[in-house]
């Protein structure tokens, strides 16, 4: 093995300022595209087997002594499209990391293996044998060793995730602290705008600084446009350097015989599609599921002041499995921007009382266990999201906003505003079926927000119904992996990392 | 744009939008109005007192009716009177609209810019004059209609005001008042962690060599 070389803060990155050529040709045993979950995660092990590895991301590199813990200009630096990504009928925000890290950068820090129920569906219906508890546990363990994963402490359950468990308490619910990745919570609230002082443990501050010291190059700034092949078989990528001025600075070639796509659920299909590989099943881009979620906000006699403390406290476990509701309630800080965005009380004067009393405010997030009935598409210029809330999926958003809106009245609110595009606000019990009722599944009517978009290349046993093997190799096209969230055949009803970390470790130590 | 380029292309937008978006609120009697009034007095009722007003030297990536657009929208939904809330008129709302939507992709601000467009000029039908004109209780009757109104309404109300409510507190002067905190590290001095050490040697490593 070669010398580790660990530095303790901070990464070596390539970035677009450095370049002084116009074309820049490289060679690897392995190139990655994408430096989020995934990416980060297979850097890291295939570096240390002593391959040669060079992970490619699209994004800039942002120190997290940059980081502002300014939502909006966090939302212009570190995500992706500025934060402007939605489906194509603006309804619902796809929010995803678009940096060095990626979305574990600017995630909640929330925690959750893949649940038992949901790996049951994957062996029955998609041919994942392999797959089981067991199998996937050692991994599971193992990330959260190395990631610092712990139930939150009390004090990390901040103002609004209290007065969230009393209720629930009081409701006889099943509620539980989180489980975060994070060292020493700084309880800043911050999360969504990156951890400035290195507390979360982001690919960033993690996997990204050790796979560099077993000598994997990072470049930032590269996006990679198309992945080549030779004889059938993966054998590099054609990329392209790009400004911050948008200006190109070089194009790259890569070529490396292994090519493992990690650049997330929206852009690894369209990678594909640009790429016109391993599509034989016509399943690249489709299956897109994203546990579309509402902030649901609650209005309190006493002062929350939802910003202070830590992001996300607890959670309600009591609906999660299908056959209950197949949705989890997760208690939810939130700064003005956001709230902005939550409530609809009316123009004007309504408005404004709503904003003045935002330190009353408590929020619930909503994650629901969506069917995969979106897809990604390319039209040669745009990608598009075609993900409209379905039918089949649109009771069990009812029903947790029912359940939220509940869960806050036991816990004490006054008031609780239904995140639609109309003025619909819940005073009490017998108010919940009117106002959520009413609710038509039609475009722009829920404000809903996805961080978990997932399922677009998805493994399966079957070549002709599924892209990627067990192993993450695709069915068609030998040395090319894909190691993100598009692999999940169903949506996992939780938070996507944990599951994504063990997925991707496990890949990589299955790679020849 | 002349008026009657004017008038067509309201017409054509509100025409896709009825046939992309698929919305059943607004029938053909719309379109018929639409095409009606834009044969007639459209130019005359269209004009407003605002298109006299240049607007400030900033503007680059607004046009002259979307800046006039967004101020009025800033006036109508940000009413601080009798509340400790900043004023408006002191925060660069509309600056940091034009900010954002110049992250937008040439197509979707193209398409945004025609949506903008149609908000302000279609209440011409209902109302004689452009939103703009509007008074403050009519420009917020307005918004909350079309907050219940069809898809392409919704969206265009939304639009707005989440332009014009986050580009108004996004600016740290709005921020005590509601005692938001903003940025802490650096107030509360916390230190920075670093990299984390790295992990050891995985028990899962020796099982793959042995195997």
């Amino acid at each position: 093995m070669s010398q580790v070389k660990w530095q303790a803060s901070g990464l070596q990155v390539h970035q677009a300022s450095d370049v002084t050529d116009s074309h820049i040709e490289l060679e690897a045993d392995v190139v990655i595209v994408g430096s989020g979950a995934g990416g980060a995660v297979s850097a890291y092990e295939l570096a240390r087997q002593g391959k040669r590895v060079i992970v490619l991301e699209a994004g800039p590199y942002v120190p997290s002594q940059a980081f502002t813990e300014d939502f909006t200009q966090s939302l212009h630096a570190l995500y992706q499209d500025k934060g402007g990504q939605a489906n194509s009928s603006g309804d619902l925000l796809v929010l995803q990391g678009a940096c060095v890290g990626g979305s574990t950068v600017v995630n909640g820090c929330v925690c959750f293996r893949t649940p038992d129920f949901i790996l049951e569906d994957w062996q029955r219906d998609f041919g994942l044998e392999e797959l089981t508890e067991s199998e996937l546990a050692p991994y599971f363990d193992e990330v959260e060793k190395n990631l610092s994963v712990h139930d939150n402490g009390e004090h990390e359950i901040a103002r609004h995730g209290q007065v969230i468990r009393e209720g629930a308490k009081k409701l006889g619910w099943s509620v539980k602290p989180l489980r975060r990745n994070i060292r020493q919570c700084g309880l800043t609230g911050h999360c969504l705008s990156g951890c400035k002082t290195e507390r979360k443990q982001s690919m960033l501050v993690t996997y990204l600084p050790w796979a560099q010291a077993h000598g994997a190059k990072i470049y930032s700034d590269t996006r990679v446009e198309k992945v080549l092949t030779q004889n059938g078989e993966a054998s590099g990528v054609e990329a392209v350097v790009t400004r911050q001025d948008g200006g190109v600075a070089a194009t790259m070639t890569v070529k490396a015989p292994r090519v493992v796509l990690a650049a997330g659920a929206v852009q690894t299909p369209v990678l594909l599609l640009k790429s016109g590989l391993a599509n034989r099943s016509g399943k690249v881009g489709q299956n897109f599921a994203c546990h579309p979620s509402l902030l649901v906000a609650g209005k309190y006699p006493q002062p929350i002041h939802p910003w202070r403390g830590a992001l996300l406290g607890v959670h309600v476990d009591e609906f999660m499995h299908p056959d209950k509701g197949g949705f989890v309630l997760e208690d939810g800080g939130f700064g003005l921007v956001e709230m902005t965005m939550l409530a609809e009380p009316g123009s004007g004067e309504p408005f404004m009382d709503y904003m003045a009393n935002a330190r009353h405010m408590a929020g619930l997030v909503t994650l629901i266990h969506d069917h995969n009935v979106g897809a990604i598409e390319w039209d040669g210029e745009r990608k598009a999201i075609n993900y409209q809330l379905s039918d089949v999926d649109f009771p069990s958003m009812q029903r947790a906003i029912k359940a939220a809106a509940r869960l806050h009245l036991a816990s004490g609110a006054t008031e609780v505003y239904v995140p639609s595009s109309d003025k619909r606000v819940i005073r009490s019990e017998a108010d919940i079926d009117t106002q959520v009722d009413s609710l038509e599944n039609e475009p722009q009517h829920l404000r809903m927000v996805s961080y978990h978009p997932q399922g677009t290349c998805h493994m399966g046993a079957d070549p002709d119904s599924s892209v990627v093997k067990t192993n993450g190799e695709t069915h068609d096209v030998p040395g090319l992996y894909v190691a993100d969230a598009s692999l999940l055949p169903t949506s996992i009803i939780v938070n996507p990392q944990i599951t994504v970390y063990a997925l991707a470790t496990r890949i990589a130590r299955h790679m020849s | 744009m002349n008026s009657q380029l004017q008038a067509q292309k309201i017409q054509h937008i509100w025409q896709r939008g009825i046939a992309r978006r698929q919305f059943l609120k607004w029938g053909l009697g719309s379109v018929a109005a639409v095409t009606a009034v834009a044969a007639g007095g459209f130019a005359l009722l269209r004009r407003s007192p605002r298109d006299e007003m240049t607007p400030p030297d900033w503007v680059s990536h607004l046009s002259a009716t979307e800046y006039h657009l967004f101020d009025r929208a800033r006036e109508v939904l940000l009413p601080v009177a009798g509340t400790p809330m900043i004023d408006s008129a002191n925060v660069p709302v509309v600056q940091n609209v034009q900010q954002t939507l110049g992250f937008l992709d040439p197509v979707t601000r193209k398409e945004l810019g025609a949506g903008l467009s149609l908000f302000d000029n279609v209440v011409v039908f209902s109302h004689g004059c452009r939103f703009v004109d509007l008074d403050d209780a009519q420009a917020k009757a307005l918004f909350d209609r079309w907050g219940e109104g069809s898809v392409l309404q919704r969206t265009l109300a939304t639009v707005i005001k989440q332009l014009v409510y986050s580009s108004y507190w996004r600016e740290p002067v709005t921020w005590p008042p509601a005692e938001f905190d903003g940025p802490v590290s650096e107030k509360w001095g916390l230190a920075y962690l670093g990299n984390a050490p790295m992990p050891q040697e995985s028990s899962l490593d020796v099982q793959q060599e042995q195997a």
